[in-house]
């Protein structure tokens, strides 16, 4: 497998392939920032949950970095982990059903409380028909992680994966280290 | 009814999220979904806990939806006639 583009993103920072991002903001706003600059085609980043954000804004970046935008396509993976899951948005969904006075479930939360989601909008956005998974585990583990990637192109079909590490704890506690690879 | 149209307006860009959107920009006899505001199927069920929250109007049958989501007018009428809040 070969690396070709890589980002991680911090509430303080963003790197393209060790390159830092010129950014002012910080937290969930560096996130709005990035996608003000330099996406701004998508209005249904506004409707996302935080860790949906912040991979789709990894997957940007990737995906510019790449050039010719990849799409419509059956060998591309999108392979992420985390220890989160989907906790950030799965509190502001309990928010709404904890009080029986004040008992309004969001419908719009809802479709976000579980932390594969993110894979599903990064597929659909670039009409990716491959594999989509998305894993949670106890920790950071590199060579779990490296071994669940390589199984993937094992499939005879993918030839390349959006993957990586996508946690999000809540609006400013965050990171992703995401890698576009190819076989 | 002018106010409750604005109001409505306003509402429906908060709950939804519709960042650049501004309540002139909604038009009070345009379809609000499809080729409208573009919203979707989730935008719909969230319209609906908007009216039980805001309004106390429960809507118990959901292909009334349709009707009453039509535009930004209908809704307005709807409202006006059910409100319990």
């Amino acid at each position: 497998m070969t690396t070709k583009q890589w980002v991680k993103i911090t509430p303080e920072r963003v790197e393209l392939n060790g390159e830092p991002l010129a950014t002012t903001a910080r937290g969930t706003a560096l996130l709005t920032e990035i996608y003000r600059t330099r996406i701004n085609d998508y209005p249904k980043f506004f409707k996302m949950d935080e860790l949906c954000k912040l991979g789709f804004i990894a997957s940007e970046l990737l995906l510019q970095a790449e050039g010719d935008r990849h799409q419509d396509s059956e060998d591309r993976a999108v392979i992420l982990f985390n220890r989160s899951s989907s906790v950030t948005n799965d509190r502001k969904y309990q928010d709404t059903i904890q009080r029986p006075d004040d008992y309004f479930p969001s419908p719009a939360l809802f479709v976000y409380t579980l932390p594969n989601i993110v894979t599903g909008e990064i597929a659909i956005r670039n009409g990716y028909y491959g594999e989509t998974s998305f894993y949670v585990l106890d920790a950071y583990d590199e060579a779990t992680i490296r071994a669940t990637v390589e199984a993937s192109f094992l499939d005879g079909m993918t030839q390349s994966a959006i993957c990586g590490w996508l946690d999000c704890e809540d609006a400013d506690h965050f990171e992703a280290s995401v890698y576009l690879i190819e076989k | 009814m002018e106010e409750l149209v604005l109001e409505l307006k306003k509402q429906i860009i908060e709950v939804l999220n519709l960042e650049d959107v501004q309540p002139e920009d909604i038009e009070n006899d345009a379809p609000l979904f499809g080729s409208g505001l573009g919203l979707d199927s989730i935008d719909a069920l969230e319209l609906i806990v908007m009216m039980e929250k805001n309004y106390g109007i429960k809507i118990k049958d959901p292909s009334a939806g349709k009707e009453i989501f039509k535009s930004i007018n209908s809704m307005a009428e709807f409202v006006q006639a059910n409100r319990k809040k």
